[in-house]
């Protein structure tokens, strides 16, 4: 007797707006009436924040969903072998492809395009078993065409080598290379190596954990694309090996590639070969923990101590390791703060830093928007805690950091050149390689 | 509206503003019918554009939930073009519309035959795809040609599309679907050269086997193994989970066969997308079950898992989450995949609460004396964090370090001391928790650091953390020098404090008065008074007696139950129940996993609902031995507890010095007056060396008694009841000795009566003894509230040929009740009871009682509505309870209801056909003959049995009490659950009750 596996019957797919408006909704399995648009919206909303928001239920409707450009792209299921890894990546997967196709994920694109979306739906789910994700196999059938809600500009390219702020907040998307539509404009690719670093590092300045998260994107915008070749470092190598000699070798421990990528040529030269589809995908994933090549971008020299007149004084250098053409920005640290505190004063050492208490989080936030390598900084936070005691001094810490290395990579990893097969009908497609580090989780005990 | 419409709106408006000059009352013609006027002129246009442009603003319309179905004959005009986008949209409306439309939708199919055969692919894709949607059962027929062609057809693309199809016309009509062949078509699909129309096939077929759980339909053997382990390599992402699901479910014969799968497997341990990863994970953990351990490969493999696992964890916190809920399981069932990775389970500052949970969990399941050290420095810092319900778990985190790993245990005390100083209320509170488990972990070793505790005993303000060091003052009385100082320090307020720093209050201060007898006599007086007088609760005021009782009689048989050697609390706390762990382990990457429950605890309805076990090892034996089996040797090493054997309670109350002993009904209210008395006055001697007390009787024990919960936790929720056990046998257990005389109901019934044994029995009507039976599970017919305190619960049954109602009658009043009795008032086959109500001796509060109440047929008659009905008036010394209850009319079904084939043959000729009632038996899953052995334990007599093309069908003939015959006929298909039960009956009134009968019987 076989049971089955409903890893896949996803019953209905809805995109709502933040204010809960449908902007798409499709049955595929007439299971559930469209009253489940409105009893998500209800449950999503009465969520609190340490309510995993992963899956929810009611009755025996199972509600999947993200968010991602300020919307909700919801599925619902009743299966209750309904894998929710199964649904969220194919939910992501339909951002990835509005966004491909519609140039962006949001409100306003998917108005616009809802047939389009409704097309692809169609493609992508029958009878809610996924079909197809991958633009290259769904082009073929979608017949819808896209309207953009701008035209392309070179404006937005100027704005590309300077990953925006809000990329800091969703790991999801850190680079979208351009928002503009797949159909049209100029034949472009672009590569990006995009790094999230989690390190903890205790009060003496020992490195505790160190780990690199990273991910190679390929976004195509090529009309037709041949074969494409990626070369990394010569010296790259994957898994621990016990000969690591004095030569900053890059070294991942663990490295996945799309199942797109012809390795033939990895071993020998470390060649990745792929013929891209359209798009943004992510070829290679690979992470690195513990021994890092170089040293953690940043170090903290804290001095907490008691005042006479009660106050609690915090003394803070804070250098950046990285090397001195580099820059980081965005920098922020927090640092937490006994209960209690009412007010702060501070004396930072250039005037476009600053500094804020924020009491009901109890932390300090210290921005720093640029910090070169090898520098050092300096500040000093006095904060008046009513009933200062010497265990409240314990409460101080840790800091955490947040900051982007544009044009850095932790591991070291580098795409030695990217070469295109030649292309009969057009000029030379124009290329880039771009890289970026970002704070996953940067943690400084005290 | 959406800004599409509305764009559309206001535009529309523009261009009348400026197009024509209009008066005030036009503007605001764009009213709902305007909008449907105007779409209906665009989509009758010439133009191909504007057409276009028409749908799409329907379809708008459609999505922000408007009823633009009046269009539907407009829409449909738009079909036959052979412009693919208009079309795509013109299906995507019909499909929503269809079913409330199906007149207007026969419209559209002549265009939907057309269309699978038109020459472009996507058309026949998109006509075949369309129609199965379209859930309209007049439509299925016009289906069948088109989809048998579509299923052969020359393009993998409209043979995927019409593999789905098929699933699809399934679940419309499903015999249409068999009649037609469809299945077989489809099993050949599994072979298809394209991987894509495999999958589909395979996910097609696996859901329709689903409704025909004994159908062989999707037949796992190693041949079609072979073949999906070969498309596996080849189809999408999305296939191949569809495919690694399916081999999930497939037993292997062997370890070979179970190691060559692994192999094929293992691959996709490292596909980047993480639901094929989870996917990959179940199977091999599965097939893992039946390597032998000391397999070379079986260690490999256990290397091979860890990284795509860790992997996981640098998606995004929603992902995280769902992964990190796995891995919880993975790790319960074999820690060593992942023993090595502890770093990857450390918090990050900024991951959300419900991951940081998570992982604490995780962490501590990992803990192990080669990683203790980090460990403990990692949750020290998480116990500074701000959040407070993660520091709380941070700092119980510590104390089951120290409980799992010995030799931390004295770094985990220190660093809880640490913690203690930080003053911060609730880690103080927190560690006392955790600090109690840890004394009883390890007794008389860190008894130093009792006075630190001590210091924080005025900033407890929570239950637990109070009712701990309560303990621990009892525990370690003789090395506090103020102990009796700081337990009276307690008591002031003890009317204020929780039940739970009550009964802990309680024992301590007994203890302490074992312990150090002379000085404290004041004080244990005084909290056996608060306990048994002031109290309202039954479970102190019970514990408190017992006290009293003890120590007055025997002092020393008191010391040996209060002080008595504990049991040892196990280590490792919060694991899921093996059984559940298993069946989890089969679902890892479901939703199950996530909510860590069976699918049949969330999941309504029938889909999908099925307990799935690991498969036993083919190796050694000990690999199914998980390090919890320790736990239920704790639960039965609980010490036997001592008390007298006499009937207590009636003691107790003679204990009462004063000449006041009245007979009849022992009340609460006389235990006041023995407070004064200086009761312990005697006991006190014998404590300091009198031994000629009797020698102790072991504790009787009474089928009353639920068994107690085996004991897995030493966390504080769990901890009072086991320190229970260990001071006292358990509270349960004195309720049943004072209960004892709920012995006394009548000897002939003791056996079904008594509650233990009668769910024995009951369960043997469906197990042990197919023959007997069905009686119903207890119902609630009289809650508590209704009847001053009184509450009825009963069913009712036909044993040994006697009908009886059976009873458990529950005293929830604060006083006894007695003088029972009970009437019935005249129903419909004339039941009253054949003798007086037995409830012999009074049941006192909190105490049930079980009465047999053997009723006869032939009482006064009165048709009651429904026919079943029975109003019941129970009396007893407080007032008289009325109440109603439906009896199954089963149990009035004679021993001689067997008629003679020709009688019946006649008979149910005889009866005219309009007294035959049909019904429709759903999800019954007995074949014929177990159905027909089922309903003759309840005197359900299959008379004859008949097999018409696979189809049973079953004679059977019933009588009742007052000599009405039923004849029923049962059909049942092989593989089908749902049976047919026509019936027969010269009264058609019995009819329903009958029906209900049938399916309380099969069902059960």
């Amino acid at each position: 007797m076989y049971v089955c596996f409903g890893s896949m019957m996803i019953s209905q797919v809805f995109i709502l707006s933040s204010k809960g408006d449908r902007l798409v909704y499709k049955d595929f399995r007439g299971e559930i009436g469209s009253e489940a648009v409105t009893l998500f919206y209800d449950k999503v909303t009465a969520l609190s924040g340490d309510q995993p928001p992963v899956v929810m239920t009611h009755k025996s409707i199972h509600f999947v969903h993200v968010w991602q450009g300020g919307l909700y792209l919801v599925a619902t299921t009743t299966a209750a072998d309904s894998s929710p890894f199964a649904i969220i990546e194919f939910l992501n997967r339909l951002a990835a492809l509005i966004k491909d196709y519609c140039g962006a994920l949001t409100e306003k694109t998917v108005q616009m395009n809802f047939a389009l979306i409704y097309e692809l739906l169609d493609e992508m789910l029958d009878y809610g078993y996924v079909q197809s994700t991958s633009c290259d196999v769904l082009k073929n059938f979608i017949q819808t065409e896209a309207i953009s809600s701008r035209p392309f500009s070179l404006f937005d390219l100027a704005n590309v080598g300077l990953f925006g702020a809000d990329t800091q907040q969703s790991k999801v998307a850190p680079s979208s290379a351009a928002t503009r539509p797949l159909q049209g404009g100029k034949s472009e690719i672009f590569v990006d190596v995009i790094e999230r670093m989690s390190v903890v590092m205790g009060a003496n300045g020992v490195l505790m954990k160190a780990e690199v998260e990273g991910e190679v994107k390929v976004k195509c915008f090529l009309p037709s694309c041949s074969e494409i070749r990626i070369g990394l470092n010569e010296d790259f190598s994957i898994g621990g090996s016990q000969l690591r000699g004095y030569g900053a070798a890059v070294r991942v421990d663990e490295c996945s590639f799309h199942p797109a990528v012809r390795l033939d040529d990895f071993d020998a030269h470390r060649i990745l070969r792929l013929s891209p589809s359209q798009g943004e995908q992510s070829i290679m994933l690979y992470r690195l923990a513990d021994h890092l090549p170089l040293a953690p971008p940043f170090r903290l020299f804290p001095a907490i101590e008691k005042d006479n007149a009660g106050r609690l004084l915090m003394f803070f250098k804070l250098r950046c390791d990285l090397p001195p053409k580099s820059t980081a920005v965005n920098v922020s640290a927090s640092i937490r703060v006994p209960k209690g505190c009412v007010s702060l004063s501070q004396e930072l050492s250039s005037p476009d830093q600053s500094a804020e208490l924020q009491p009901q989080n109890r932390v300090v936030v210290w921005n720093v928007p640029r910090f070169p390598g090898g520098t050092q900084l300096s500040a000093v936070f006095k904060l008046d805690v009513p009933a200062l005691t010497s265990a409240s001094m314990m409460e101080v810490g840790p800091v955490g950091l947040t900051f982007e290395l544009p044009k850095v990579t932790a591991s070291g990893l580098h795409v030695r050149f990217l070469r295109l097969a030649p292309m009969q009908h057009r000029g030379p497609a124009q290329r880039w390689v771009r890289y970026v580090t970002h704070s996953d989780s940067y943690a400084i005990r005290i | 509206m959406t800004a599409n419409m509305q764009e559309w709106a206001n535009q529309l408006c523009e261009n009348r503003q400026f197009g024509s000059k209009m008066t005030d009352s036009k503007y605001f013609t764009t009213t709902k019918k305007g909008e449907i006027f105007e779409l209906k002129a665009e989509l009758n246009s010439d133009k191909k554009e504007k057409k276009k442009e028409a749908v799409k603003k329907v379809i708008a319309s459609m999505t922000v939930g408007k009823d633009v179905s009046a269009l539907f004959p407009d829409v449909v005009n738009c079909m036959q073009t052979d412009n693919l986008e208009l079309k795509k949209l013109v299906y995507l409306y019909l499909m929503n519309y269809a079913k409330s439309q199906p007149d207007m939708a026969i419209m559209a199919v002549n265009t939907f035959v057309k269309d699978c055969e038109d020459p472009n692919p996507l058309i026949r894709a998109l006509a075949v795809r369309t129609m199965g949607c379209i859930r309209v059962d007049k439509i299925t027929e016009y289906l069948c040609e088109p989809l048998r062609k579509c299923l052969k057809d020359e393009d993998p693309y409209v043979r995927k599309t019409a593999a789905v199809c098929v699933a699809k016309l399934h679940d419309i009509n499903a015999q249409l679907v068999e009649d037609q062949g469809f299945l077989d078509t489809l099993k050949d699909l599994i072979s298809d050269s394209n991987p894509m129309v495999v999958a589909n096939a395979v996910a097609a077929l696996s859901e329709i086997a689903e409704s025909h759980p004994s159908s062989n339909l999707l037949d796992l053997n190693p041949q079609t193994i072979n073949k999906l382990l070969t498309a596996l390599n080849e189809c999408t992402e999305w296939g191949q989970i569809f495919i690694l699901d399916c081999l999930a479910n497939y037993t292997p014969r062997d370890d070979r066969e179970s190691q060559s799968i692994c192999e094929r497997v293992t691959p996709r341990l490292s596909h980047a997308n993480s639901a094929v990863v989870l996917s990959a994970v179940k199977v091999l953990m599965k097939f893992m079950e039946m390597l032998p351990k000391d397999l070379d490969y079986y260690g490999t493999l256990l290397k091979k898992l860890a990284p795509p696992l860790v992997t996981l964890l640098s998606a995004e916190p929603e992902l995280q989450y769902v992964a990190l809920r796995n891995i919880n399981l993975i790790v319960q069932r074999r820690p060593e995949i992942l023993k090595h990775e502890m770093k990857v389970f450390f918090v990050k500052y900024n991951d959300p609460i419900y991951v940081k949970l998570e992982k604490l969990d995780i962490m501590i399941r990992l803990a192990s004396q080669a990683n203790i050290a980090q460990v403990l420095a990692e949750l020290k810092e998480y116990a500074t964090e701000v959040d407070v319900d993660f520091v709380r778990k941070a700092v119980r985190a510590i104390g089951r370090c120290a409980i799992k790993v010995e030799q931390s245990a004295e770094r985990c005390v220190s660093t809880l001391l640490d913690l203690i100083q930080t003053k911060v209320n609730y880690v103080v509170q927190e560690a006392i928790v955790v600090i109690k488990d840890i004394f009883r972990k390890y007794p008389n070793k860190y008894e130093s650091v009792i006075a630190t505790l001590c210091e924080n005993l005025d900033s407890l303000d929570e239950p637990e953390a109070r009712a701990a060091m309560i303990w621990i003052v009892g525990e370690y009385a003789e090395r506090i020098d103020n102990a009796d100082e700081l337990l009276e320090s307690f008591l002031e307020g003890f009317h204020d404090e929780s039940t739970q720093v009550q009964l802990q209050l309680l024992t301590a201060i007994v203890k302490l008065f074992l312990k150090k007898p002379t000085e404290t006599q004041e004080l244990v007086q005084q909290v056996l008074s608060l306990a048994t007088q002031d109290s309202d609760n039954p479970d102190l005021r019970d514990r408190g007696y017992i006290y009293w009782r003890l120590l007055s009689t025997d002092p020393v048989a008191a010391k040996e139950v209060v002080l008595a050697e504990k049991p040892l609390i196990s280590e490792e706390t919060d694991l899921i129940e093996p059984t559940l762990l298993e069946e989890l382990i089969c679902h890892i990457g479901t939703l199950a996993s996530v909510y860590h429950k069976p699918p049949s605890a969330f999941v309504e309805g029938s889909r999908g609902v099925q307990h799935k076990r690991l498969p036993g090892s083919a190796g050694s034996g000990e690999s199914v031995e998980s390090p919890e089996s320790g736990s239920t040797a704790v639960a039965s090493g609980v010490p036997p507890a001592v008390i007298p054997s006499q009937d207590l309670l009636g003691d107790l109350l003679n204990l009462d010095l004063t000449p006041t002993t009245t007979t009849g009904p022992p009340a609460p209210s006389s235990a006041v007056q023995m407070g004064a008395m200086d009761l312990l006055g005697g006991g006190l001697d014998s404590l300091m060396g009198d031994e000629s007390e009797p020698p102790p009787v072991p504790l009787r024990t009474d089928t009353h008694q639920s068994p107690q919960p085996p004991h897995h936790s030493p966390s504080p929720p769990d901890y009072s009841p086991t320190e229970l056990g260990g001071d006292l046998g358990g509270s349960p257990a004195m309720t049943a000795g004072f209960g004892a005389p709920a012995a006394a109901v009548p000897p002939s019934f003791t056996a079904p009566v008594s509650g233990g044994l009668d769910d024995l029995f009951d369960l043997g009507g469906g197990v042990g003894m197919p023959m007997g039976a069905y009686v119903p599970p207890k119902m609630l017919w009289l809650p508590a509230m209704k009847a001053k305190g009184l509450e009825i619960s009963g069913t009712f049954g036909r044993r040994a040929g006697v009908v009886q109602m059976e009873m458990t009658l529950t005293n929830k009043a604060m006083s006894v009740m007695t003088d029972f009795a009970i009437q019935f008032n005249r129903n419909s086959f004339g039941l009253a009871p054949a003798g007086p109500l037995q409830v012999l001796t009074p049941v006192s509060p909190n105490q049930s009682i079980e009465a047999v109440l053997p009723l006869s047929t032939v009482g006064p008659v009165m048709k009651m509505e429904p026919l079943n009905n029975l109003q019941v008036a129970v009396k007893n010394n407080i007032d008289v309870f009325y109440f109603s209850c439906q009896y199954p009319i089963s149990m009035l079904f004679v021993e001689d209801g067997k008629m003679e084939r020709q009688v019946f043959l006649a008979t149910w000729k005889d009866i005219p056909n309009e007294n035959e009632s049909k019904f429709q038996l759903n999800d019954c899953h007995l074949n014929s003959d177990a159905a027909s052995g089922k309903l003759q334990g309840s005197n359900i007599f299959t008379i004859a049995k008949r097999t018409v093309e696979g189809q049973d069908m079953l004679y059977q003939s019933m009588k009742l009490t007052n000599g009405i015959w039923v004849l029923a006929e049962l059909r049942a298909q092989a593989g089908n659950p749902n049976y047919t039960v026509s019936l027969r009956c010269r009264a058609p009134e019995v009819s329903q009750c009958v029906f209900q009968s049938y399916e309380a019987v099969l069902k059960n």
